[in-house]
């Protein structure tokens, strides 16, 4: 078969599949509406754009409750309730009826000065604060502990007003500044690195692997098997149609992580481009791994569930790869989406240029081969039992 | 149609769904995957913030050797988060070891820095990839915690007052439950969106697997009123979530989890977020008549609902826009409500108004959502 022909097929297989796409409202809304929206909506209004940027401390209500009534306890207070951390801070509660509020979501957390606070600074003890927490709403006892903790580091109780401190002057030790380097990230660069691979892997599993099955239920898969279109056709022409919606879908993406919610990738809309239809094709080529596997539609949505809550826990998404244990780690450093993640991550947040980063490129090239190979051969023995 | 013949035809159509689950290996097993997955990943995730130590590889360029910096070098190499690799000459070396990917982070500890301590005016210098987003928080938090033990001892130490102004203030936290802190405050919000994942499955299986079936139409000309065809697919997610929810807290409490409240209360929340969400899950399947397609797009909702609806940290802790849109959701309510239950011990009084959201959400979509249904038929 020439090569003309090979290609020729390819893309009737593919303006098959777009004609079929065109057709099917629901599938059109889903994969270029509903899926880029919702993960870069949610995500970028969970975490604020560049232009909201917003202190979590900032409006939880916390009870101030002052036992020691001093000059170093006032001062505390007005350097925390003038800060743009603590706006919420409520006095006139005693100690007893304030730790009563907790768990009624009226205030959220204590902050108590106990007798004796400013004698304890003046003779050089180290002086304490009781925070009282309501640890049933996650995250929020760390929070307020790590912010009040920020400010307690630097205060000194001789002077009326304290020096306005920055973030990196206010992590830092009192004595021992520490100095950060490294790049800052804009923004929603890193919900933009999550959500480009996140939609591109759910949409182009279940494109490929999914309208393979739904044309195996509906009948359709084996006409055109039987059909004089060779199998590689069928799969680059599959390919070409999916790569097609990667970019709409890429475009997408970017528009409001940019737009919306003010990402500032460091790096060219090639790279982003590139690196998106990386991810789709390694998914892809999985995704006719499973379809050869002769699985339902139903099935597929299953695995493809599976597939991303495995993503979430394994490919660096919540927790670094580096500081997963045992087993776990040994299934991260396997997994080709840990690389396509890392990739992103150098390339949006760092700036690093794609192609220095040749372990992750290999990696993501050697996957898709291999998951090409494996579609090939697994879906070439389908076709062979199906005809026979 | 007398009171009689209602329940009846309801207690027929839910042992009709349930048995048609049983048949049905994969639903089925679905069912009791879907709660154990996402506890599975739930308990990687917390081993791995939970390890004792961290090892995050860094390099140490000591510029100063003085015994001071000695001092914070040895506070560095006992730090349980951080593995000082390489100790190396320059401030260069240092940053090209980061951007190398040699090390994740890079720790300068310039020239200097024994005097400048005696001043009150010294200073580290670190450098992360922050392209690791939680190992470089480890390597910042080794060297404060480094820095913060070195300033201590030279003060135990006596006679060295460096003229420094110590951190003076220590904050001692006191959580409500009491508990010691670990991870455990986000195992109600998994509960929570087991409830909302098993809910929608099961509208998938209820409705739309029937209309492809065929069967749903001949379901509707039985004689059997549709109002109790609804009650009797209603009843059985009721089952199934109960079911679900006795499964997952087996599981938390085999994890070591004491749960506190009143399982009654528990119970009757999960099911109230499921019946919320069969209510949704109907009104979107009047549109999207596809099972798969009807999952696809069920599953995209929602994984976003894991930030939003207060699943992994408080919705307090969100973003303006973000807190608005948790705000909205009765999910939210829900989660909160199964946190409040499970891991505070709270009573009635404390979830009496998470639960009225909920009931009122339902109340209000479910009409809404069988007469959309309705129409389609």
């Amino acid at each position: 078969m020439s090569v003309a022909r090979f290609l020729s097929d390819s893309l009737a297989i593919a303006e098959n599949e777009f004609r079929e796409f065109r057709r099917n409202r629901s599938a059109i809304l889903i994969s270029l509406v509903v899926l880029p929206l919702f993960f870069t909506v949610s995500l970028g209004a969970g975490q604020g754009g560049a232009g909201t940027t917003f202190s979590p401390t900032a409006h939880i209500p916390i009870a101030w409750v002052d036992n020691d009534n001093s000059l170093a306890s006032i001062r505390l207070w007005q350097t925390l309730a003038g800060s743009p951390d603590f706006r919420n801070l409520i006095q006139g509660y005693s100690e007893q009826s304030a730790v009563a509020q907790l768990g009624t979501k009226r205030i959220y957390a204590v902050i108590v000065v106990p007798k004796g606070f400013q004698n304890d600074l003046e003779n050089g003890n180290q002086a304490r604060l009781i925070l009282y927490t309501d640890d049933g709403e996650p995250g929020v006892s760390d929070q307020i502990q790590a912010t009040l903790t920020s400010y307690t580091q630097n205060f000194n109780p001789n002077v009326e007003v304290q020096p306005h401190l920055s973030q990196l002057q206010r992590q830092s030790v009192a004595g021992v500044a520490i100095v950060t380097k490294g790049a800052t990230f804009a923004g929603f660069n890193i919900g933009l690195t999550t959500v480009l691979a996140i939609v591109q892997i759910f949409a182009c599993f279940y494109e490929i692997a999914g309208g393979i099955s739904r044309e195996r239920e509906e009948g359709t898969y084996a006409r055109l098997l039987v059909s004089p279109v060779s199998l590689g056709s069928i799969v680059l022409g599959k390919t070409l149609f999916d790569i097609l919606l990667t970019i709409v879908r890429t475009f997408t993406i970017l528009g409001i992580s940019i737009y919306g919610y003010g990402a500032r990738p460091n790096t060219d809309l090639g790279t982003l481009l590139a690196l998106s239809l990386i991810v789709a094709l390694v998914t892809i080529g999985i995704g006719f791994v499973v379809a050869a596997l002769k699985v339902g539609q139903r099935a597929v949505v299953i695995i493809e569930f599976f597939l991303i809550l495995f993503l979430f826990a394994f490919s660096g998404l919540i927790i670094d790869s580096n500081l997963l244990v045992g087993i776990s780690q040994v299934v991260s450093y396997l997994l080709p989406f840990t690389y396509a993640f890392d990739a992103l991550k150098r390339t949006v947040l760092l700036g690093r240029p794609l192609l220095s980063l040749t372990f992750d490129l290999e990696y993501l090239i050697g996957s898709i081969i291999v998951s090409y190979a494996m579609a090939f051969v697994l879906l070439h023995f389908s076709r062979e039992r199906l005809i026979t | 149609m007398n009171m009689k013949s209602f329940v009846l035809d309801t207690i027929a159509i839910t042992q009709k769904e349930l048995k048609q689950l049983r048949r049905d290996p994969v639903s089925l097993l679905l069912t009791i995957i879907f709660p154990i997955l996402l506890i599975g990943i739930f308990i990687v995730i917390a081993s791995a913030f939970r390890a004792t130590t961290h090892n995050v590889p860094v390099v140490v360029a000591d510029l100063d050797g003085s015994p001071a910096s000695n001092a914070l070098l040895n506070q560095l190499t006992q730090s349980r988060f951080i593995h000082v690799t390489e100790l190396v000459g320059t401030e260069s070396q240092a940053y090209q070891a980061v951007a190398n990917g040699q090390a994740i982070g890079a720790i300068v500890i310039p020239q200097g820095f024994g005097t400048s301590l005696a001043s009150g005016n010294a200073f580290v210098i670190i450098s992360t990839d922050n392209s690791k987003l939680t190992s470089s928080a480890f390597v910042s938090a080794a060297v404060n915690q480094g820095a913060q033990n070195l300033v201590t001892q030279a003060l135990q130490q006596g006679g060295v007052s460096f003229g420094l102004k110590v951190s003076s203030i220590e904050v001692i936290t006191r959580p409500l439950s009491g508990r010691p802190p670990t991870g455990d405050p986000i195992l109600p919000g998994f509960l929570g969106m087991i409830a909302i994942l098993g809910g929608f499955d099961d509208i998938v299986n209820a409705i739309n697997r029937e209309r492809e079936r065929g069967t749903f139409p001949r379901l509707t000309l039985s004689p059997v009123s549709l109002f109790a065809v609804y009650s009797g697919k209603m009843f059985a997610t009721v089952v199934l979530t109960i079911l679900r929810t006795a499964l997952v807290l087996l599981i938390f409490t085999l994890y070591g989890l004491t749960i506190r409240g009143n399982l009654i209360l528990i119970f009757f929340t999960t099911v109230l977020i499921a019946v919320f969400t069969l209510s949704l899950g109907l009104s979107i399947s009047a549109r999207i008549r596809g099972s798969a397609t009807l999952t696809v797009l069920e599953i995209a909702m929602t994984f976003p609902l894991f930030t939003l609806a207060g699943t992994f940290n408080s919705p307090l802790l969100l973003a303006p826009g973000g807190k608005a849109i948790a705000d909205s959701l009765p999910w939210t309510y829900g989660n909160d409500a199964l946190r409040r239950l499970i891991y505070l011990g709270a009573g009635f009084n404390a979830v009496a108004g998470d639960l009225l959201i909920l009931i009122v959400s339902s109340l209000i979509l479910l009409p809404v959502a069988i007469s959309l249904s309705k129409r389609t038929m």
